[in-house]
């Protein structure tokens, strides 16, 4: 039973932190390699708002969550904007150039001391004891809730609302949607802030449930083999991709060697690249059109 | 030249060659370590406490009459920037010793390149095998408490001394090999003790939820869990098997980080082994280093000053033992014959001599969180010493 929990909760952060990844990729076609930094981010902010705010947790967790949106409309208003138009390749190199900016930026603002952000809130993180003795934090229970929230969100929005259908019209054919009257860059606007949005909440909800260090950014590369297992333009791929890693990687541990645990998710994405190429779930003509 | 052109030449000869003349006027240090990078909350603070030795050297009048000048570079914890760190060091800032603070990465490009420009190099966070006796190599040197082997072996009669009942042993390290390695010391060290190794760990860097690693280890019903790793390993592992319901005694090695994260965690049954004097113990010399760290504003707490300050008063002494011109064999003519009192940061002086650049014996102290009196109190009244062969 532990060992079903431990998979739940490991493909529940994998998958809250690909979603952002594939927002992203699906609408503008770029590899957000500064995924993880944002990540970092929220964690911060949430830290900031709980020090600032310590008697009102909840609206320091509010505050926390509506910064980190703003903060993915400004990084594409002040920087990914200047991108619209040229090589796809130009905007990755933008964004690995955005982790590095933002890893000196996070030291220098915060310092590289651990942070302890559930303290600042005032809260505790209380271990729940389920079914056949298996224990899960308050935290990770509230992350798998998360999770599935974010999803069951994202899938209702892309599928019924008028921007959720311009982000999907976007995505595919940027060109005639313009063409129609959709507005680019409030689209894309849209989507680095919902996917920094939720790249904010992971790195919030981590950093609740231990703490929080510079060693989160490469938690948020560790999530990439799972939204490319499933497909990058492909929200429930993600989710798929999330599960299959997150499977591999826990029964590794438990069974085999914790060591391997490290390059599972990379030797996954190999066998499931070479059999197709554009991921379980994804697009075969998004991968011509890269 | 018309006089005008001329003075005009004069004056910019002389801004270029400022700092050449003001190396000539002091003793030139260079530093190399993670100010920045993911693993820097470890070893930035042992930067700043150095730094403000330093400064509060100057402050004094300096070595022999002479200010030090410390020129601080940031590795952010990657090998090829340590060796380029090294090598600008070495070559354009004519640094007589250069510190390191980072990463075991970084260890063999920075010695690479002090064999190279004959310069002696300081480790100050945990000492590699190369300082060991006999044969240590001619350029390296180590003032940090942290030795994998050494700390593994004590940690392990430790356990044995405390329990009187067979002991049920897990292991946690991080997936590093310093870390690796003091961690397989500790197994084989625990065998020939009788001890039970019932599991052992070694946890990747990068993992989001420990919880997979503390199920198995948990389920192996350990009665001691040992970690000798980076803090962030240490921790999580502890916390992980908290919230499994795992209550058995958890010994952990002391780091920069980790008397704060006693008080934190408030965890009975949490001991840690230490090279350092917890600042708990309130020494005269911990009261010098808050009044000065106070004065200074900080950005990391004194808690975690300790091995940047004992670095800082090994390069004095080495430093007041080098005659003027200094140059770096000289520094490492006095290096291979230094005894630095520590004054109660350590159990006793760091001694070096030509075939031993670690130390003749080295000290631990033990501390644990005491739930009724909600303190850190010593675990084993004094310093416990070991000789170094």
């Amino acid at each position: 039973m532990q060992l079903a929990v431990n998979i739940v909760v490991l493909a529940a952060i994998y998958a809250l932190i690909s979603c952002g990844y594939v927002l992203i990729y699906r609408v503008s076609r770029v590899l957000n390699l500064a995924h993880g930094e944002l990540m970092l981010v929220g964690a911060y902010l949430l830290y900031s708002t709980a020090s600032l705010l310590g008697g009102n947790p909840l609206t320091a967790v509010a505050m926390a969550a509506v910064l980190g949106l703003l903060v993915g409309v400004l990084v594409y208003v002040l920087l990914m904007r200047r991108m619209t138009g040229e090589m796809v390749l130009a905007a990755v190199l933008c964004t690995i150039a955005l982790g590095v900016m933002l890893r000196g930026a996070t030291v220098l603002i915060w310092s590289a001391q651990v942070r302890h952000p559930m303290e600042a809130l005032g809260w505790s993180n209380p271990s729940l004891v389920l079914f056949g003795d298996a224990r899960i934090s308050l935290i990770s229970a509230i992350l798998i809730g998360a999770t599935a929230v974010v999803y069951a969100a994202l899938f209702g929005f892309l599928g019924f609302t008028r921007w959720g259908i311009r982000m999907r019209a976007a995505g595919q054919n940027p060109l005639l949607a313009s063409q129609r009257g959709i507005q680019l860059h409030g689209v894309y606007a849209l989507a680095w802030g919902l996917s920094t949005f939720t790249a904010g909440l992971a790195g919030m909800l981590i950093s609740l449930d231990s703490s929080l260090d510079g060693t989160m950014t490469m938690i948020g590369l560790k999530a990439f083999p799972a939204a490319l297992v499933g497909g990058l333009d492909s929200l429930a791929g993600a989710l798929i991709g999330s599960a299959i890693i997150a499977i591999a990687e826990v029964l590794l541990i438990q069974f085999v060697n914790p060591l391997l645990s490290d390059v599972v998710p990379f030797f996954v994405l190999l066998a499931v690249l070479v059999i197709r190429p554009w991921g379980l779930f994804g697009s075969k003509e998004e991968l011509d059109r890269v | 030249m018309p006089k005008k052109y001329a003075l005009v030449v004069a004056a910019l000869s002389a801004i270029a060659l400022a700092p050449g003349v003001m190396a000539q006027d002091a003793y030139v240090v260079g530093l190399s370590g993670a100010l920045t990078g993911p693993q820097a909350g470890t070893y930035a603070p042992v930067m700043e406490s150095f730094k403000l030795y330093v400064d509060q050297l100057n402050r004094r009048g300096g070595v022999n009459g002479k200010p030090v000048r410390l020129v601080v570079q940031d590795n952010q914890g990657e090998p090829s920037k340590a060796a380029a760190d090294a090598k600008k060091l070495i070559s354009q800032d004519n640094a007589i010793f250069i510190l390191n603070a980072s990463v075991s990465s970084t260890y063999a490009p920075m010695a690479a390149e002090a064999k190279r420009g004959r310069v002696p190099l300081l480790y100050s966070v945990v000492c590699p095998v190369a300082v060991f006796p006999p044969n240590p190599d001619e350029f390296q040197f180590c003032s940090a408490a942290g030795s994998a082997n050494y700390d593994s072996e004590m940690a392990v009669r430790y356990i044995k001394e405390l329990s009187r009942n067979p002991v049920r042993l897990g292991l946690a390290a991080m997936a590093i090999p310093v870390s690796r390695g003091g961690i397989d010391h500790a197994e084989e060290v625990a065998k020939s003790f009788g001890i039970t190794v019932v599991d052992k760990q070694i946890i990747p860097p990068p993992t989001p939820d420990y919880t997979p690693y503390a199920s198995k280890l948990k389920s192996a019903e350990p009665d001691w869990v040992y970690s000798w790793a980076p803090w962030v390993t240490q921790v999580k592992t502890l916390e992980a098997l908290r919230k499994l319901g795992w209550n058995g005694k958890f010994l952990a090695y002391a780091v920069p980080p980790t008397e704060d994260e006693v008080i934190r965690l408030k965890d009975g049954e949490m001991h840690a082994v230490s090279g350092n004097a917890f600042f708990n113990d309130n020494l005269p010399l911990h009261k010098e280093i808050r009044d000065a760290a106070g004065k200074a504003n900080l950005t990391y707490p004194v808690t975690q000053l300790s091995e940047g300050w004992i670095a800082g008063m090994v390069l004095e002494q080495a430093l007041k033992n080098t005659s003027w011109p200094p140059t770096a064999e000289k520094v490492l003519a006095a290096m291979n014959d230094l005894s630095v009192d520590t004054k109660g940061l350590r159990g006793g002086p760091i001694e070096w001599t030509k075939t031993n650049h670690f130390r003749t014996k080295q000290y631990y102290r033990f501390y644990r969180w005491d739930s009724a009196k909600q303190t850190i109190v010593p675990a084993k009244e004094g310093w416990t010493m070991v000789e170094i062969k």
